[in-house]
């Protein structure tokens, strides 16, 4: 058919339609006869072709569809690339905590009663601690190393991106074990402690940061005491929200006789499912806290603000430790006391990392 | 926030009556043109509940339409899931008779500093 082209000198508007299926690798003029590649180019490899505008432009659009063809292609495997590494790292971390029995989270009560939903949670959540350290070391390396508003914006950008993801995760957690959520196994002690609807609570954070964050222009000081308003305002209508569910739930438990006490399961079940709506809104106020803040401030403050919050619940979760491992009075033998005190030390130099720069 | 059960139950049965022969979703637009903000809901659902005590902690005065005390409710509570697409149907917000969405939408919105002047604007607010 090639041969059949090169006598017939078809219009080029045909040769544009299959030139298309045969994307080229960069030639700018086209080449003399060579049989051999021709075959395989397709039509417009005519050596006596006119070198005029419309071929030219033509030849471009190739080099671009090829081009663009050749982005696509290396994105989709790059994509491919990376899902594959996390898949592997999955399988490792599932390896271990099947081998240590789902430690973490302070235990699912009696020894390893966890949802599978929790136990993969569990599991993502250790590691986007890890990722929340190289970011937060990420950032303050920039705001010491004075990179450009630009470069710091992109740092930052990421930081946010990384936020963003840890809610996306209690999303699919909240759908398969919202008590894990609610109840606040997936922290430390300290952080239960000040638990509000399965995470920390946006107000608090903002009044913390208040003190922090000098200094401030005007618009900034409004803007902030605008969003620590709104957060309490919400925050409010949420638990009264929530308050209303356990009410109506109580009552359903509460109420029945022993005849129809399965149909009120029933429909205790049916609001319960109301639970995974509530820790969703709650996620969804502390995501959009977030990105207030990072609108309200400069890049700079901003990466200072989120630096705070990383350093804030670090030293949460190191009280954490520290509280497990120190030392009780009773039950005190050398050999115990001296492991104590080892334990405390271990803690002491982890914990340094997070005090290390205060 | 004050429920005025007897006004708002006549102004509510009185519109949604003569809209009988109406497509859901225009009963649903002229529901919400019909006051500053408007709150699509239903009494048994705690959400809701969240949403009203939103607005009345800031001192707004929605209008509340309960879908499952209303005449028909449940048509409009079918046209309301179509228009967020999601799986739940209320609560749905109205302010100055343009949608503001669901709970997700009104919260973060109230975060980003942009329901306030809605609210103003529509003249549910005057602080």
């Amino acid at each position: 058919m090639i041969d059949q082209m090169h006598h017939l000198q078809i219009p080029q508007q045909l040769e544009v339609a299959s030139a298309s299926n045969s994307p080229r690798t960069g030639i700018s003029q086209p080449q003399l006869a060579r049989p051999t590649s021709e075959k395989r180019r397709g039509a417009g490899s005519n050596s006596e072709r006119m070198l005029d505008a419309k071929t030219l432009r033509r030849l471009a659009q190739n080099r671009e569809a090829a081009k663009k063809s050749r982005l696509r292609k290396k994105a989709y495997v790059q994509q491919l690339e990376s899902s594959r590494i996390r898949l592997s790292q999955l399988e490792q971390d599932l390896q271990r905590a099947r081998s240590q029995g789902f430690f973490m989270g302070g235990g699912g009560g009696a020894g390893g009663n966890i949802s599978s939903g929790a136990a993969i949670f569990d599991m993502e959540y250790a590691r986007w601690l890890e990722d929340d350290h190289k970011h937060m070391t990420e950032i303050r390396t920039a705001l010491q190393a004075h990179l450009s508003d630009g470069d710091l914006r992109v740092i930052l950008d990421g930081y946010i991106t990384h936020y963003d993801e840890i809610f996306r995760l209690k999303g699919v957690a909240a759908k398969s074990d919202v008590f894990h959520l609610i109840t606040g196994m997936w922290t430390t002690p300290a952080e239960r402690c000040f638990l509000w609807m399965g995470g920390f609570r946006p107000s608090e954070l903002v009044k913390m940061l208040t003190a922090q964050l000098d200094p401030l222009t005007e618009q900034q000081v409004m803007g902030i005491y605008n969003l620590q308003r709104s957060t309490e305002q919400a925050e409010g209508a949420l638990s009264q929200g929530l308050e209303q569910l356990q009410q109506s739930l109580t009552d359903t438990i509460a109420s029945g006789s022993v005849n129809d006490s399965m149909h009120h399961m029933a429909v205790a079940l049916g609001k319960l499912t109301n639970l995974e709506g509530f820790v969703r809104q709650a996620d969804n106020l502390r995501q959009q806290t977030l990105h207030q803040l990072h609108r309200v401030l400069t890049v700079r403050q901003a990466a200072r603000c989120f630096l705070v919050i990383g350093e804030y619940y670090g030293r949460l979760r190191a009280l954490s430790s520290l509280w497990a491992s120190r030392p009780r009075e009773t039950f005190i033998g050398d050999d115990i006391l001296c492991q104590a005190t080892t334990d405390l030390q271990m803690v002491q130099q982890s914990s340094q990392n997070h005090f290390s720069n205060f | 926030m004050h429920y005025q059960a007897e006004s708002y139950g006549n102004y509510y049965a009185s519109t949604v009556r003569q809209s009988a022969a109406v497509d859901p979703l225009e009963r649903v637009v002229r529901l919400a043109s019909g006051s500053a903000v408007v709150i699509f809901s239903l009494s048994t659902c705690c959400m809701c509940h969240a949403v009203k005590r939103l607005f009345c902690g800031m001192g707004v005065n929605p209008t509340v339409y309960e879908l499952d005390l209303v005449p028909r409710g449940k048509e409009i509570e079918r046209a309301l899931m179509r228009v967020l697409g999601g799986g739940s149907s209320v609560p749905v917000v109205f302010v100055g008779g343009k949608l503001v969405g669901a709970m997700d939408r009104v919260m973060a919105s109230h975060i980003n500093g942009t329901l306030v002047p809605l609210l103003k604007e529509a003249g549910a607010l005057w602080l």
